[in-house]
């Protein structure tokens, strides 16, 4: 495995960040604006501010294919950020909600986004032609608290929502005009809009973190305050769950997940390093960290003279500065994202954490 | 009309979507084992002071356990909490790790070890069991039941509180850290 490719952006928490497909532009939440930065080389300079939110940011994502930004922030806002010859220009979504947006994430198509909120509802928005706005349709029901997270399934109409209630959810998001109807498949068949095509809670109930569903959109795994990691494998609409693991860790708990491909899953949260769980319907195991800590950790140890020795007794009342974690990231990890997938396997991932710093990480 | 004094209400209460008003049997999973009785719990005490007798403590901690009354009502915790402390008293220190470690194996091995930790941190909230029923005046925690009035460490509690600290210690080597989160999360209280 390569050494990862770390990249210290500034000393402030990063709430989300988010690459474009050409993975030259990174995108990153830094207090009440979004920060674009623009890679030379192999360093990331500061481009563009995107700045019109009023309180903190707390998600950020770039469409794929047509650029655009949606950003969301705890002043109850989304704008989405188009580029014009003339810089950014964005356009305010109106929500209608009543407390901070959460999370934002565009849907596969591109057509739609979902931004998660304290208000314990997810607004899909989607743009109407007609009246040149964006509109928003709201997901409510069962929802007893704020929503902490957002996938999307590839076919664009299935949304899973963690929330503080501890419960992961799976819901149809299906918007008459914007969505062609979808293929069948073992979450549902009919799929009118707020269908609940699912609804899991695991046995200790922590609240939800991060969850996501795998490459074929066959399964759900989803992590919570638990330190532990659920996968759901569904049977068909309105049946319990063909397979539902839990998989308890020793770890503090894990905050974000993406799937490396149907067997693999990459977490990584409070313990500042990415883990790797291997598995399938039978049985999920975590197998170990992804971080290679010899390499860097032998790096940094530095000539250990007596005189080295006494003089730090001396000044700091201790042998060793032991304030450098041995991992790459100097914090909590809050944000795991595919960076490089082929042939539905992941390739690359980047993560971003309270500590500042963006790492791409090669598998 | 009476005067009211609108200050001292609370407005909390009449707001349905409080958090204080959130429905907490929500969080309770549905494999939650059925209800026991304060007698069941009687019964599994004398079992396990046999097991103990008979020279078999980690026969005794496992199955102590296992019949960790999950769904039972307060009483039926409160005895089995007293077999649990008894087991873990019973036990010398030298064979504490190899005890944890036969327990914390086989099937349902984390369930255990997170149980253990339940119990351990409900032992170290409680008053010490010879001062009975000298706690510290009650007050409602709202959302964590398992955190109680706070034992100081006097008389008898504190050699209690000393094995369960050596037990802590030893617990967090084999379960981790992610075995005191779940303490937090975890609605099914001991």
């Amino acid at each position: 495995m390569a050494a990862p490719e770390a990249h210290h952006l500034f000393h402030n928490p990063i709430a989300d960040h988010s690459f474009s497909t050409d993975k030259t532009t990174l995108a990153v939440a830094r207090d009440s604006s979004v920060e674009l930065y623009r890679r030379s080389g192999n360093k990331f300079s500061l481009t563009d501010e995107l700045k019109g939110h009023e309180k903190t940011v707390t998600g950020v994502d770039i469409a794929p294919n047509s650029g655009r930004i949606v950003t969301c922030s705890q002043d109850r806002n989304a704008y989405v950020w188009e580029q014009t010859p003339s810089g950014w220009k964005p356009t305010l979504v109106l929500l209608r909600i009543n407390r901070a947006a959460t999370f934002v994430r565009w849907s596969p198509s591109e057509q739609k986004f979902a931004v998660g909120s304290g208000a314990r509802v997810i607004a899909v928005c989607y743009f109407e032609e007609e009246n040149d706005w964006w509109i928003s349709k709201h997901l409510k029901k069962p929802i007893r608290s704020t929503i902490t997270t957002l996938a999307w399934h590839p076919n664009s109409v299935l949304l899973a929502a963690g929330s503080t209630d501890s419960h992961a959810r799976v819901f149809s998001s299906f918007i008459k005009g914007v969505d062609t109807r979808p293929e069948p498949s073992a979450w549902g068949e009919r799929l009118p809009f707020n269908t609940i095509c699912g609804e899991y809670l695991n046995d200790s109930a922590g609240w939800i973190h991060g969850l996501s569903f795998s490459p074929s959109g066959n399964a759900l795994a989803f992590t919570g305050h638990d330190s532990s990691i659920t996968v759901v494998y569904p049977s068909a609409p309105e049946q319990p769950p063909r397979a539902m693991l839990n998989i308890t860790t020793r770890f503090l708990p894990f905050n974000s997940l993406i799937w490396k491909d149907e067997n693999e899953i990459i977490a990584a949260g409070h313990d500042c390093e990415p883990y790797l769980l291997r598995g399938d319907e039978s049985g999920w195991q975590l197998t170990g960290t992804i971080e290679n800590k010899a390499g860097p950790g032998a790096g940094n140890a530095r000539e250990e003279s007596a005189l080295h020795m006494f003089r730090q007794m001396d000044l700091k009342g201790q042998t060793q500065a032991d304030t450098q974690l041995q991992t790459t990231h100097q914090n909590t990890i809050s944000t795991v994202r595919v960076f490089e997938a082929a042939n539905g396997a992941v390739r690359k991932f980047s993560t971003s954490g309270v500590d500042g710093r963006v790492v791409i990480w090669t598998i | 009309m009476a005067q009211l004094n609108y200050r001292t209400i609370n407005i909390d209460v009449l707001d349905p979507d409080s958090s204080i008003n959130f429905p907490m049997d929500t969080l309770l999973p549905a494999t939650l084992p059925e209800p026991t009785s304060s007698n069941a719990a009687a019964t599994v005490a004398t079992q396990v002071r046999q097991l103990l007798r008979g020279g078999d403590p980690e026969g005794a901690l496992r199955y102590v356990l296992d019949t960790a009354p999950l769904g039972g009502d307060d009483r039926a915790k409160e005895v089995h909490q007293a077999a649990v402390i008894e087991v873990l008293q019973g036990i010398r220190q030298s064979e504490m790790s190899r005890v944890l470690e036969g327990v914390c194996a086989g099937q349902g091995a984390s369930e255990r070890a997170d149980c253990l930790m339940k119990y351990l941190y409900k032992g170290m909230a409680a008053a010490p069991s010879s001062s009975g029923s000298k706690s510290v005046s009650p007050q409602s925690t709202g959302g964590f039941s398992q955190i109680q009035a706070r034992n100081l460490g006097e008389g008898g509690g504190g050699q209690q509180m000393s094995v369960l600290l050596n037990w802590h210690e030893k617990l967090v080597e084999v379960a981790g850290t992610g075995s005191i989160v779940r303490v937090m999360t975890d609605r099914r209280t001991v």
